[in-house]
């Protein structure tokens, strides 16, 4: 069977899957930010033992490969009384790991931040809470956006992880399509050239956000 | 060395692309008999999670009832039980690793389909096997048709007879679909699923090593099957050599070679070798 034939038998079947791969990239993309931002917040307000958490966790989750969170969540969460859904779970997962590199990212672009405005707020007589808002955080996230792209972009990749967990997102189709067709080859390019649009689309969108707020 | 034009390496990249999709690639005369033998090894795909067929003992070694079939076949190739290399893959890996050519041929726990002999060559069968529910024993569930409600959920593997079983014996059931057996049974056991459904001594092999928890529902989820070593369709030479193989391990010459490992993995004597001799 030609390329062009078994797509055009096949290739709708891959629509649900890539709802589930965008979607799921998506929240946990944006829940990854907000949760890196609170870790930064711990970080800069929380004193010593605060910043020696947050260190605590960067390195646990740096150091372990996301499947572990994966499957721990999914198959351990039950135990303890909290049958969450898988994709509550996987997108859980790809939080809390890919949070913690975010929270890194963050940190290097506050060290970009002159201390001069630090003083600053403070003579202005902004709270700690407000400083964080009004002055750092807007500008930790403009600086670090093309460091954001990249992590939403390994995220995004991440998310065929999930098919271990049940979740019938890109990767798992590709594998269901096997089993079912036998044609391997056929089932993965697909899935390599929707891997392939999808990042390269997140890439320009980051892009585009970038020239936005670059001459502000 | 001067730059590299991007378009050259695009061109490179679709030509590869071409070739490994092009029928003509991999067209060989000669029988991978011979390469076996020449080689001085067995390669073998299989999966590493389903007990007892072929899974990862507490030592981490490759161990099961397929395992050692695939080494008596090594044995009587090379006079070497252990001129084997064992690929691993998951469920869905078995096809592409033999399309491939990796593998020489397949064993694991896999069963003969008709649908399946489209793509891949079977021997004959070299165990029967059938499908069975193992569930929780805090479901219950005694029965297959107990089993038919929308409260409880089954862990399936990503294969198509697995959906159209769902399908067909408990449509009201939630479905959960895995790649691994191993997961459809942490799935059980964490109570993610309620039941799973498994080649029969896989579910009685869990359910033995946890009595406590798991029990096999009676009987099998449709008929009695075939579980057999699978390879590359086309290449008769070796085809036969496989399927003489099986043959004389099942019902002649081995027969008592393949009592030993029966024995070992199941506990109990292999069907008769032939129906007509008495035991």
């Amino acid at each position: 069977m030609s390329f062009a034939r078994w797509v055009s038998i096949y290739g709708s079947t891959y629509w649900t899957g890539l709802a589930w791969t965008a979607f799921i990239a998506l929240w946990a993309s944006f829940g990854a930010v907000v949760w890196g931002c609170v870790l930064l917040l711990i970080r800069l307000s929380a004193g010593r033992w605060g910043a020696r958490g947050v260190d605590a966790y960067v390195q646990l989750f740096r150091n372990t490969p996301v499947l572990l969170p994966i499957y721990l969540i999914y198959f351990a969460f039950p135990m303890i009384g909290l049958p969450w859904p898988a994709v509550v779970c996987g997108g859980l997962a790809l939080i809390l790991q890919n949070g913690a590199y975010i929270s890194e990212v963050l940190r290097g672009s506050v060290n970009a931040i002159d201390r001069v405005q630090f003083d600053a707020a403070r003579s202005l007589g902004l709270a700690p809470w407000g400083t964080f808002r009004k002055v750092v955080l807007p500008q930790v996230l403009v600086y670090s956006l093309p460091a954001l792209g990249n992590q939403v972009v390994l995220l995004l990749k991440d998310t065929s992880l999930l098919s271990a967990i049940s979740i019938t997102e890109l990767t798992m189709q590709a594998k269901l399509l096997t089993e079912q067709t036998g044609a391997a080859y056929e089932a993965f390019i697909v899935v390599a050239l929707l891997y392939l649009v999808l990042v390269s689309s997140t890439e320009v969108l980051f892009r585009v956000a970038h020239h936005a707020v670059r001459w502000r | 060395m001067g730059k590299v034009d991007v378009r050259h390496v695009w061109a490179a990249v679709l030509l590869a692309t071409l070739v490994v999709m092009s029928p003509a690639a991999g067209a060989e005369e000669k029988s991978r008999l011979d390469v076996v033998l020449e080689r001085g090894k067995l390669i073998v795909v299989t999966l590493t999670t389903v007990p007892p067929f072929a899974f990862n003992d507490e030592k981490g070694q490759l161990v099961g009832f397929d395992i050692d079939i695939a080494r008596l076949l090594a044995q009587a190739l090379f006079k070497d039980p252990t001129k084997v290399e064992f690929v691993s893959v998951t469920a869905e890996g078995r096809w592409p690793a033999i399309e491939s050519g990796r593998a020489d041929m397949g064993v694991g726990g896999t069963t003969t389909y008709p649908d399946r002999a489209i793509r891949v060559a079977f021997t004959r069968p070299f165990i029967d096997s059938g499908i069975s529910i193992l569930v929780s024993k805090k479901s219950g569930i005694k029965t297959v048709a107990d089993l038919n409600q929308d409260k409880f959920t089954v862990a399936s593997l990503n294969n198509p007879q697995m959906a159209d079983r769902a399908k067909r014996f408990f449509p009201k059931a939630k479905a959960l679909t895995f790649d691994t057996p191993a997961a459809q049974f942490l799935a059980v056991r964490s109570g993610r699923a309620t039941a799973l459904q498994i080649d029969t001594p896989s579910a009685e092999y869990w359910a033995a090593q946890n009595k406590d928890e798991l029990e096999v529902l009676p009987g099998l989820l449709g008929a009695s099957q075939n579980n057999g070593v699978f390879m590359k369709p086309g290449d008769f030479k070796w085809w036969l050599w496989l399927d003489t193989a099986v043959a004389e391990l099942r019902t002649g010459s081995w027969y008592p070679q393949y009592a030993e490992i029966y024995q070992k993995w199941f506990g109990k004597n292999p069907p008769p070798q032939k129906f007509y001799l008495s035991q």
